[in-house]
């Protein structure tokens, strides 16, 4: 009967008066029973209310004390009830805290350069739960992690292997190129092999463009490194010459500013992906137009072309990648037709910091706008470029006015030709083998005389050249044809 | 020029066939020779590429298309086009040299020498 639990106590009374019902009644029954029974029958009805009072008080109590028993057993496991259903909350919180922010977060630890050791410590579950829960949570956490670290790895050597690839194909293409150039300057003359040597030479620069993709993409530089500033106009050239169909691009207007160094071949690139978009889907009768202006924040490089253009979704989707082709080289990414130019864009413009948009054009195309920040420009030293330079560079000579005679040129002291008082060249006696084929090589010489002399000194033999010419336009002012006077001098040369 | 081997490779990313277009010889009825020289009519007009208006500028004294594609530090073939160009646009005139027919011929000349010599 006792023994149900301290907590109890309170509540024994009342259950322990319930229980005295029955055999109390059953006793007071006995009691009127010997009462009222005659005396012969009264010890055994008092015997037989006895012993039934008994029963029924046995009876009671037992089935009371069970009810109490039973009573505590529902409640304790209604608190236990309870206690798991929080702790299952508990646990079902934790498990999705789990799967939303500590998976990611340490997946993104991970991706940042973090060991897996190291993500474990810091993405740490909370300690007020089960420790075997816990365990079973660092374990699926371990598991995933090292999961996503062998991906990763395999990523990165993936990456590594492509960079590596690329960049020894940008070398081979970087030596071909010079060696190219060598080859346009030595063939320079017969325009058959010039042209093919073109030819060449541009689809080498293809090639360069692909790989430098591949290089940039692969989360590496662009190929060349230009130690000078390069005026914005050989950059934009630059970047035309590296795309297929660099015939359509009108170069207009540009500002007369120069790229700092290392920019220049990030532009490059990236606006000869720009241009290469913009020419591919033109069509190939249209005209591409680039130009390029200062704005506040920098130069505005604009590429406009007169396509089809971006239907709002396909802008939509262009511009998706622009924005989020950071993650560098996917090799999932690369389908059967991959199309790297805007993901480059994207990337070299994240690094560079350049501001890429496309927008409708007026021409019905598109209108790629890449801005060119302030800090990746400098004033131009030699607007133009290379070539403009070049044009003020020739020797004192070459900037006679027209009309002026030629007198202290250092050539003309010693010239092969004579002059008599009247002005007219003096025949020369020379030996009689030397005839017209001395002329034939002599004009031939000037092809290879500029680039092997030393450039200071001016090649003889145009100077004897310009000797006659000039002598003969002071004879006259600038004489209709130079055959007459010039032939005289020619066929005395040749003697 | 003391740079002229140099001119190209540290700070140029243009390449030849960008310069001409493309186009490695010129037209049928231009004629230009190594020594064919070229003199500028005017001022380079502002529009010019700036190959053009270097040489419209160099040649305002008369010089061979071998002068300019030395100075330029260009092969003469892509100096041709250019001066094709030009003259094209009327920005310059070319001066032929000599033409050969017009040159007698070297046996005569050759057989007048000898007679002369053994006058």
């Amino acid at each position: 009967m006792a023994g149900t639990g301290s907590s109890q106590q309170g509540r024994r009374p009342a259950s322990s008066l319930i229980w005295l019902v029955p055999p109390v009644v059953l006793a007071v029954c006995t009691a009127a029973a010997a009462l009222l029974t005659p005396d012969g029958a009264r010890v055994p009805a008092l015997w037989c209310g006895t012993a039934a009072t008994l029963a029924v008080a046995v009876t009671s109590s037992e089935t009371a004390r069970r009810g109490r028993v039973i009573d505590a057993l529902r409640r304790r496991s209604a608190e236990q009830e309870a206690v798991l259903r929080h702790r299952l909350v508990q646990q079902e919180a934790e498990t999705q805290r789990l799967a939303r922010e500590l998976l990611p977060a340490a997946v993104r630890m991970l991706q940042q350069g973090a060991s897996t050791e190291e993500v474990l410590r810091e993405v740490a579950p909370r300690t007020s739960l089960d420790p075997s829960f816990l365990a079973a949570h660092r374990a699926v956490l371990r598991s995933v992690l090292e999961a996503v670290q062998a991906e990763e790895g395999l990523r990165e050597s993936a990456h590594r292997a492509f960079v590596n690839i690329a960049r020894r194909v940008q070398a081979i293409v970087h030596q071909q190129a010079t060696d190219l150039r060598e080859m346009e300057d030595r063939h320079g003359n017969s325009p058959e092999v010039f042209g093919d040597l073109l030819h060449l030479d541009h689809e080498t620069a293809l090639v360069g463009r692909l790989a430098d993709s591949i290089a940039v993409l692969g989360g590496s530089r662009p190929g060349r490194q230009w130690k000078n500033p390069v005026p914005l106009y050989n950059v934009l050239r630059g970047a035309m010459s590296r795309i297929m169909d660099y015939r359509r691009v009108d170069l207009h207007s540009v500002a007369d500013v120069a790229v700092v160094g290392p920019g220049v071949e990030p532009l490059i690139h990236a606006l000869a992906e720009l241009l290469d978009n913009a020419t591919r889907y033109s069509p190939p009768q249209t005209r591409v137009h680039l130009t390029a202006v200062e704005v506040q924040s920098g130069v505005a490089v604009e590429i406009e072309d007169a396509g089809v253009g971006l239907t709002d979704e396909a802008r939509r989707r262009a511009e998706a990648v622009l924005e989020i082709a950071d993650r560098g080289l996917d090799l999932n990414d690369l389908g059967e037709t991959p199309r790297l130019g805007l993901a480059v864009v994207s990337k070299l413009a994240k690094t560079y910091a350049f501001r890429v948009s496309l927008r409708p054009s007026a021409y019905g195309g598109v209108r790629a706008v890449l801005i060119v920040p302030e800090d990746l420009t400098t004033p131009s030293a030699t607007p133009g470029g290379e070539i403009a330079r070049a044009a003020t560079l020739p020797p004192p000579k070459i900037r006679k006015k027209p009309g002026r005679p030629l007198p202290d040129l250092p050539f003309d002291a010693q010239a092969v030709a004579s002059h008599s008082s009247g002005g007219l060249p003096q025949r020369r006696r020379r030996a009689p083998g030397l005839a017209a084929r001395g002329v034939r090589a002599g004009a031939a010489a000037p092809a290879a005389a500029p680039r092997h002399q030393p450039p200071a000194e001016p090649p003889p033999q145009p100077g004897m050249w310009l000797a006659a010419f000039t002598s003969a336009v002071n004879g006259e002012a600038r004489p209709a044809g130079s055959g007459g006077p010039n032939s005289d001098e020619s066929s005395d040369e040749k003697e | 020029m003391s740079k002229a081997g140099k001119a190209w490779d540290p700070g140029n990313p243009d390449r030849l066939y960008i310069i001409t277009s493309g186009r490695s010889r010129t037209g049928k009825q231009a004629k230009l020779d190594l020594v064919t020289l070229v003199v500028a009519r005017a001022d380079p007009d502002p529009g010019l590429q700036p190959e053009h208006s270097a040489i419209v500028q160099m040649c305002d004294y008369p010089l061979s298309v071998a002068e300019i594609s030395a100075y330029l530090t260009l092969p003469v073939s892509t100096v041709t086009v250019l001066v094709t160009d030009l003259l094209k646009e009327d920005q310059v005139e070319a001066r032929p040299p000599v033409p050969v027919a017009a040159l007698p011929n070297v046996q005569l000349l050759e057989a007048v020498m000898h007679g002369l010599q053994n006058l």
